[in-house]
């Protein structure tokens, strides 16, 4: 699919980005008192902030890039066969993009606020 | 010939990360901990899922969550996502050839140029501010 090269400067690069952004992520929830933040209504009301939506899709797509590049390196790492590097590869693939999707459900249906 | 080298040891000798030093444990760590952030991370998903619920069902997971156990869980996440990303950083600049050294002629007793005492020291450091990270989320969520 990509060469070696190419995919580690994607790990790298997503997990630069998803340490800035989850940094901001965290200093949100410091923005008041830690129990406070995460009341219903406060929570709703970050979700309407449509800049905060897309820090929080920007995080799921990194973290999820970035997290199953990681777990299909380390599989690969415990053992090696073109069968296998092609099941651990399109599984972790697989994976990433019903993560996202399931988590892109989340945050587009509760900042346009279909709850 | 077999073009793939059996892994006869498999998981058992990758779970044990004594007996090579420092970079070693840092190795094993880097991979424990991203296992536990990426579970740490699904579960997460799912559980802010449950706002698509209504107040009822986010405040009965807020109740599942808001515990000491909880807490001490994510104090864990905490140190590890600290930790991750300060060894994270780490690699990459080792990866870049920042930190490794120059290449010199291998001379008895044969360490490696790339695991200087720099390198030692970031991970001892990155160790050590996990720590300090993990007690400043305690600080915050116990104190409430």
């Amino acid at each position: 699919m990509f060469k070696e090269s190419v995919v580690m400067k994607i790990h790298y690069s997503t997990a630069l980005g998803s340490v800035a952004l989850v940094a901001i992520h965290i200093m949100f929830r410091l923005t008041q008192n830690f129990h406070d933040s995460l009341q219903f209504d406060n929570v709703l009301i970050n979700y309407s902030i449509l800049s905060y939506s897309i820090l929080l899709e920007s995080i799921l797509i990194l973290i999820s890039i970035h997290g199953f590049n990681g777990l299909r390196i380390i599989l690969l790492e415990l053992n090696q066969g073109k069968i296998y590097e092609n099941i651990v590869t399109y599984g972790c693939l697989a994976s990433m993009i019903v993560l996202i999707t399931y988590g892109s459900r989340t945050i587009l249906m509760t900042s346009m606020g279909m709850i | 010939m077999n073009k793939f080298q059996k892994n006869r040891s498999g998981i058992k000798s990758w779970l044990n990360p004594w007996g090579y030093g420092i970079e070693r444990i840092a190795y094993w760590l880097m991979r424990i901990t991203g296992i536990g952030l990426l579970i740490y991370f699904i579960i997460h998903i799912y559980e802010t899922s449950s706002i698509l619920d209504g107040k009822a069902a986010w405040n009965k997971m807020l109740e599942l969550t808001q515990t000491t156990e909880g807490h001490i869980i994510l104090m864990i996440v905490i140190g590890m996502s600290t930790f991750h990303a300060i060894n994270g950083i780490r690699i990459m600049l080792g990866h870049g050839g920042i930190g490794v050294g120059k290449p010199g002629r291998p001379d008895y007793p044969y360490l490696p140029k790339s695991q200087n005492m720099k390198n030692k020291l970031c991970i001892y450091a990155a160790i050590g501010l996990a720590a300090l990270a993990m007690l400043y989320g305690a600080e915050i969520m116990f104190s409430e």
